[in-house]
C-alpha cells in the first residue's frame, strides 16, 4: 500500500515536471513565426551610389513615379527591378495611376491585395533590353513583347508615336539593368 | 522497509533525470535567439568532421571544389581543365597530356556541371564527371585520389553544356552540345545556319571497373541549342531528357530572336533503343579527329591518344527512338525526380514550371497522338504529356532538385529565391529569397533515386555586399539552407571560386573511407621512378639530361649535380620516397618556365627546366614538410655550351 | 591432480600465442598523427601496426638522433626468445602430461612457473634496457639536440608499462594478445599447481 502511495507521488511530479517544461516549447515556436514574417533584405537594399543607376533606382528619384514605386514597394517585388536583367519596364507615371477609376490604387495597395498588385506590376516588365530602335524592329517584324506574367503586348508605332499593349511611351530613360519606358497608361489584361 | 528505500531511490534519481532534461530544454530555449539555434546548425567544432560532402563546379576556373556542408569550408581545389600551378598539374610532364585536345595543348576550360557515378539510381561515390563547355571535353576524377583521371574531346560538338550527366547504372555519360554547328565542319556563310547546323548529343560509354572512357555513339539533332539534361530514372530508365531553346534556328541577336517560339522542346531521347541499334551495326562512322586522355596511377603519367572516327546516327534512322515535349519560354533546366515519373522543364523566361509525365509520354507515343513533327522528329501534343504546372509567382526559373520527400525546390534567377513545391500536387509550400541571383541549386544526391536530403546550396551569380568588399571582382556567393523541416531555413552564406554552375553532394561516409593517403613506393611503375634514394643519379643523352632525385624529409638525393650546360633540356624527375600520410615534398627550380611541382608520398613528377646562364643554381623543397624544411635544398652547376666539365652528383660526400 | 594438469597443459599451450600475436605494444601518437604510429613487439621482431609506421618512426626518430628501430638479425634476443618460448612449452606440456598421468607431483608445476617468472623478469629487464639505451644513445651529430632544464640531454625512451610524454608525442606502452596469453598461461600453471596440491592434501 505504501509502496504505491510513493509510486502515484512520483507520477504526479513527473507530470508537473512534463508540463513546466511544455510552456517554453511554445514560447520558441512563436519566435520562429515573428522572424518568418520579415520582409526579407534583398538586392535592392544593397548600398552603392557609384554604379549606374538601376531601374528601381531611377524609379524612385523619379517625382513622376512616386505612385508606382510606393506600389512597388507594397507589392514588395523591388528584387525584381533591380536584378541583373535585362529587363524592359513599362513604367506608368502618376497620372497613368490618377487616370485609373477612383479608389483602384487604394484599394491594390491595401496588404491582402500585394499578389493582385505584383500581377499588375511585373505586366509591365519584359525580358530583354528593348530600346526605342529594339521596339520599332519587333514592330515591323510584327512581333509582340512578351512579358513576366506570360501576356503579350503588341507594339504600334504610328510616326513618332509609340504605343505598347494600348500606352504610350512618353519617355525613354536608359538604366543599368535595362531600359525604361515612362507610359501614359496602366496596362491592364485584355 | 529495505523494498520502499530502494524504490525511493529509483523514483528520486528518476525525477533527478528529468529535471536534469527540462533544464537543458529550457536553457536552449531561453537563450532562445534564433540566430544562435542557426549557428549550431552549421558549427562543426575544431577536429570535428562535416556530414557531407559537395563538389562544386568552378566555372571560368576550370576546375572542381571540395566543400564540407553543413559548415561551408573548402577542402580542395580539384584540377581539371586547367593547369594549376598549386600541383603542377598540366605543367609536368606527367599531366602536359591530359590538356591534349584535336586544337593542341588547351590549358583551360569551362567546367559546368559535375555529376557522382550511380549504381541503381543511387550515388555511390566511385567517380565525378565534369563537362568542358568551351573546347568541348568530358572528364573522369577518382574520389579515391581526388585527381582527374581521364579526359575525352567531344567531336562535332560546341559549347559543351547540356553535359556531363550520366544514366543510373553509369552506363554512360552524355555530353550535348549547346551550339549547333556544321557537322563536319566547313566553310560556309553562317546565314546558312537554318536546316544545316547540327546538334550532336553524345553518349560516352562508361567502362565499369576502371570508368574508361569511349563514344558509343553520336546522334545528330537538328540545330537547336541543347541546353541542359538529365537522365530517366527507375521507370523512365532507358530515356535521357534534354531542354532545347532556340528552336527558332537563329544564327544572330539571340537574346531576342531565339525568345519568339512560345514553346521551345524537351527531347526525350530512347537511348536503349538507340544502343541496341549501334550494337546491331546501325549508325554510321565519321572520319574526325579528338584527343583521349588518360591518366594511369601507377605510372603517373597521362597519355593522350588521338582518335580518328565517331559512330553517328541519324534521328530519321532510327524511328521511335526520339520525340519532342513541347514546353514553354526557352526551357533551362531539365530535371528528374527521385521516381523517373516526373520531367521538369523551367522556362527561364516564364513565370511557370512545367512537369511532364513519363506516363502521359509513353501512352501518347502508344496512341501516335502526334502534333506534327520537327524534322521528321515527332512532337507530342503538349496537352498530352504536361502532368501540371507549378504556378510559382517567382520569375526566371531555372534549374530543380528534389529532397526524396516528394517536395521539389526550384531556383528563380530574376526574383533570386528557392521556392518548394510538392510534386503531384504542384502546390508551392515554400519560399526563401537567395543573394543575389541564383542560377544552379544542390541537394546531395539531389538527381538520383535517393537523395540526402538535409542540406540545400543554392549558388548564386551576384554577390554585391555580401562580404568585405574585394574591388570591382567579387567571388561568387553560396548559400545552405537547411531542408529537412517543412519550411526552408537559410542557415549560412559562404564565398565560392570561380563560378559554380552545378554541383554534386553525398553523404561523408560514401566518400571518405575509400580516400588514398598515400601512393605506395613498390607500386610506382613510372619509367624515371627510383625505388629508394642510393638510387638517385643523373643521366646525359645527348643535350637531354635525367636527373633521377629522390625526396625525403628532409633532403634531394642527389642535391649538388655539376656539368649541366646552357642549351640542355635538363628534366628532374622526382620521387618522393615518404610513405607518411600528407607528406609532400615540392619542388622548384630558379628561372624555370613551368611551375613548380607538388609529388605525394611514393608519387613520381617530371619537371622541365632549360637553363639559359651559366652560374651555380638553387632549387628547394615548396612544401613546408619538416622541421628542417628550410634546409631541404640543392645547388646546380651550369656551365657554358661548350664547357667539358664532367657530370657528376652527390649528397653528402 | 587430472584437473590440475589440465590446467597446467593449457597454461604452458597458451605461450603458442606468442608465435602468433605480438607481446607488447608501443604506441606514438601526436596531433598531426591522429592515426597514431604503433610499433608491435613480437617475440622474434618488430612490426608496424600500419605498413609504414617503423619507417616513419626511424624518419621522425633521425632528427634527435635516435638509432633506427632494430631489424630481426640486429639483436640477438629475437633468435633467443622464440627458442625460449619454445622450449618452456614443452617442458610445460610434459611436466603436466607427467602430473596427469600420476608420475610427478604438482610442485612441479610450481616450479615451472617460477622459471617461466624469473625469464620473464629477466625479459623484462632486458626489455627496459634496450628502451633506455634507444632513448639516450643518441647521434652527437644530431640535428635537434634537447636538453632538460637542468641542463642534462633530453631522454626519448618510452614507458615500460603506462603512458610518457616525449615532447609532443605521447607514448603508450601496454601488452597485447601474446603477452595477455603469457599472462593467463601463467597464472593457469599456478592455478594447477594449487589445485594440485589441494587434491593430493584431500586424498591423503
Amino acid at each position: 500500500m505504501k509502496k504505491n502511495f510513493i509510486f502515484s507521488i512520483g507520477l504526479c511530479l513527473i507530470v508537473t515536471f512534463m508540463m513546466m517544461c511544455t510552456p517554453q516549447q511554445s514560447e520558441k515556436s512563436e519566435e520562429t513565426s515573428v522572424v518568418e514574417e520579415t520582409h526579407p533584405l534583398g538586392q535592392a537594399s544593397v548600398v552603392d551610389d557609384v554604379s549606374d543607376k538601376n531601374i528601381l533606382q531611377v524609379a524612385a528619384g523619379s517625382q513622376a513615379h512616386t505612385t508606382l514605386v510606393a506600389a512597388v514597394q507594397a507589392a514588395q517585388i523591388e528584387n525584381v527591378l533591380v536584378n541583373a536583367g535585362p529587363l524592359t519596364v513599362f513604367a506608368p507615371n502618376n497620372g497613368a495611376f490618377d487616370a485609373l477609376p477612383e479608389g483602384t490604387v487604394d484599394n491594390l495597395l491595401k496588404p491582402e491585395n500585394k499578389s493582385q498588385l505584383a500581377t499588375i506590376l511585373t505586366r509591365h516588365a519584359a525580358p530583354g533590353s528593348y530600346d526605342i530602335e529594339g521596339l520599332k524592329r519587333e514592330a515591323t517584324k510584327g512581333r509582340k513583347i512578351y512579358t513576366a506574367t506570360g501576356d503579350y503586348l503588341e507594339v504600334v508605332v504610328d510616326g513618332d508615336k509609340i504605343t505598347v499593349g494600348g500606352a504610350e511611351i512618353v519617355a525613354t530613360i536608359p538604366a543599368s539593368n535595362g531600359v525604361i519606358h515612362v507610359v501614359n497608361k496602366v496596362i491592364l489584361p485584355e | 522497509m529495505k523494498t520502499l528505500i530502494k524504490i525511493n531511490s529509483l523514483l528520486i534519481a528518476f525525477l533527478t533525470l528529468i529535471t536534469i532534461s527540462c533544464n537543458q530544454g529550457g536553457g536552449e530555449s531561453s537563450n532562445g535567439a534564433l540566430s544562435s539555434n542557426i549557428a549550431e546548425k552549421v558549427y562543426v567544432a575544431p577536429g570535428e568532421r562535416d556530414a557531407q560532402y559537395a563538389f562544386l563546379s568552378g566555372g571560368y576556373s576550370g576546375n572542381l571544389t571540395v566543400y564540407g556542408l553543413p559548415s561551408g569550408r573548402m577542402f580542395k581545389e580539384i584540377p581539371v581543365f586547367s593547369q594549376f600551378p598549386t600541383s603542377g598539374y598540366g605543367y609536368s610532364e606527367e599531366t602536359k597530356p591530359m590538356l591534349n585536345t584535336s586544337f593542341g595543348f588547351i590549358p583551360w576550360d569551362d567546367l559546368h556541371h559535375p555529376d557522382i557515378s550511380q549504381t541503381n539510381g543511387e550515388l555511390d561515390g566511385r567517380w565525378i564527371f565534369a563537362n568542358g563547355n568551351n573546347t568541348p571535353r568530358i572528364a573522369r576524377i577518382s574520389l579515391s585520389t581526388f585527381e582527374t583521371e581521364e579526359i575525352i574531346e567531344v567531336p562535332n560538338s560546341a559549347g559543351n553544356h547540356s553535359s556531363s550527366f550520366i544514366t543510373e547504372n553509369t552506363e554512360y555519360v552524355v555530353a550535348g552540345t549547346r551550339f549547333s554547328v556544321p557537322v563536319p565542319q566547313r566553310d560556309m556563310p553562317i546565314k546558312e545556319y537554318k536546316s544545316n547546323f547540327k546538334g550532336a548529343l553524345t553518349f560516352i560509354a562508361v567502362e565499369p571497373e576502371h570508368g574508361h572512357l569511349d563514344i558509343k555513339f553520336q546522334l545528330l539533332m537538328p540545330g537547336f541549342n541543347y541546353d541542359l539534361s538529365h537522365p530517366g530514372r527507375g521507370k523512365s530508365h532507358g530515356w535521357f531528357f534534354f531542354s532545347t531553346y532556340n528552336t527558332e534556328e537563329s544564327n544572330t541577336l539571340l537574346e531576342v530572336n531565339a525568345s519568339q517560339n512560345d514553346k521551345d522542346f524537351i527531347a526525350a531521347v530512347n537511348w536503349k533503343k538507340i544502343e541496341e541499334y549501334v550494337n546491331n551495326g546501325g549508325g554510321t562512322k565519321m572520319p574526325t579527329n579528338y584527343a583521349h586522355n588518360v591518366y594511369d596511377e601507377s605510372t603517373h603519367t597521362a597519355t593522350s591518344t588521338m582518335k580518328k572516327e565517331v559512330l553517328t546516327v541519324n534521328p530519321s534512322e532510327i524511328p521511335g527512338a526520339i520525340y519532342f515535349l513541347p514546353t514553354p519560354k526557352s526551357p533551362h533546366g531539365c530535371d528528374v525526380d527521385p521516381s523517373g515519373q516526373y520531367i521538369i522543364g523551367a522556362g527561364k523566361l516564364s513565370a511557370d514550371i512545367t512537369v511532364h509525365s513519363f506516363d502521359k509520354m509513353i501512352a501518347a507515343i502508344e496512341a501516335e497522338n502526334f502534333d506534327g513533327d520537327a524534322y521528321g522528329i515527332p512532337i507530342i501534343k503538349y496537352e498530352d504529356v504536361v502532368a501540371g504546372t507549378v504556378q510559382s509567382g517567382g520569375l526566371g526559373p531555372l534549374h530543380t532538385e528534389f529532397d526524396g520527400r516528394g517536395n521539389a525546390y526550384t531556383t528563380f534567377f530574376i526574383s533570386s529565391e528557392v521556392v518548394k513545391w510538392k510534386l503531384g500536387t504542384w502546390e508551392v509550400v515554400d519560399r526563401q529569397p537567395t543573394f543575389y541571383s541564383v542560377g544552379h541549386l544542390m541537394i546531395p544526391g539531389g538527381n538520383s533515386r535517393k537523395p540526402h536530403g538535409k542540406y540545400l546550396v543554392a549558388m548564386n551569380k551576384i554577390t554585391k555586399d555580401r562580404y568585405l568588399p574585394t574591388g570591382p571582382e567579387m567571388e561568387h556567393s553560396a548559400q545552405i539552407y537547411d531542408i529537412s523541416g517543412e519550411k526552408m531555413q537559410l542557415l549560412y552564406d559562404f564565398p565560392t571560386h570561380g563560378e559554380p554552375h552545378y554541383a554534386a553532394g553525398c553523404d561523408a561516409d560514401l566518400i571518405m573511407n575509400n580516400s588514398k593517403k598515400i601512393y605506395r613506393i613498390d607500386e610506382n611503375m613510372h619509367p624515371y621512378a627510383i625505388k629508394s634514394p642510393a638510387e638517385g643519379k643523373v643521366v646525359r643523352e645527348g643535350n637531354e639530361v635525367h636527373i633521377y632525385m629522390s625526396t625525403i624529409r628532409s633532403h634531394f638525393t642527389p642535391d649538388n649535380i655539376e656539368g649541366i650546360k646552357v642549351g640542355d633540356k635538363v628534366y628532374f624527375h622526382i620521387t618522393n620516397h615518404e610513405q607518411d600520410f600528407d607528406v609532400p615534398h615540392g619542388f622548384s627550380m630558379i628561372g624555370q618556365g613551368t611551375s613548380e611541382i607538388l609529388v605525394m608520398p611514393g608519387q613520381t613528377k617530371t619537371s622541365l627546366w632549360e637553363p639559359k646562364k651559366v652560374g651555380v643554381w638553387p632549387f628547394y623543397c615548396t612544401d613546408f614538410c619538416s622541421a628542417l624544411h628550410q634546409e631541404m635544398q640543392g645547388y646546380i652547376r651550369v656551365s657554358p655550351a661548350n664547357s667539358n666539365i664532367e657530370l657528376s652528383w652527390s649528397l653528402d660526400e | 591432480m587430472k584437473k590440475a594438469s589440465i590446467l597446467m597443459i593449457i597454461g604452458s599451450a597458451l605461450l603458442l600465442g606468442l608465435f602468433i600475436f605480438p607481446l607488447w605494444n608501443i604506441r606514438l601518437g601526436a596531433p598531426q598523427y591522429p592515426d597514431p604510429l604503433g610499433i608491435n613487439i613480437h617475440i622474434n621482431g618488430l612490426q608496424g601496426e600500419s605498413e609504414f609506421d617503423i619507417q616513419n618512426i626511424d624518419g621522425l626518430n633521425h632528427y634527435i638522433g635516435m638509432k633506427t628501430l632494430p631489424k630481426p638479425d640486429d639483436m640477438w634476443e629475437f633468435s633467443v626468445f622464440p627458442k625460449v618460448v619454445l622450449s618452456m612449452v614443452v617442458i610445460g606440456i610434459l611436466i603436466g602430461s607427467l602430473g596427469f598421468f600420476g608420475k610427478i607431483s604438482s610442485i612441479w608445476f610450481l616450479l615451472w612457473f617460477v622459471v617461466m617468472g624469473i625469464l620473464g623478469a629477466l625479459g623484462v629487464y632486458d626489455f627496459n634496457l634496450w628502451l633506455v639505451d634507444y632513448g639516450t644513445d643518441l647521434n652527437p651529430n644530431a640535428i635537434l639536440k634537447l636538453v632538460n632544464p637542468d641542463g642534462s640531454p633530453m631522454k626519448y625512451n618510452p614507458p615500460l608499462i603506462g603512458h610518457k610524454k616525449l615532447l609532443n608525442f605521447d607514448a603508450f606502452s601496454y601488452p597485447r594478445l601474446g603477452g595477455i596469453f603469457l599472462g593467463i598461461g601463467m597464472l593457469l600453471s599456478l592455478t594447477g599447481y594449487f589445485i594440485g596440491r589441494k587434491t593430493t592434501v584431500n586424498s591423503n
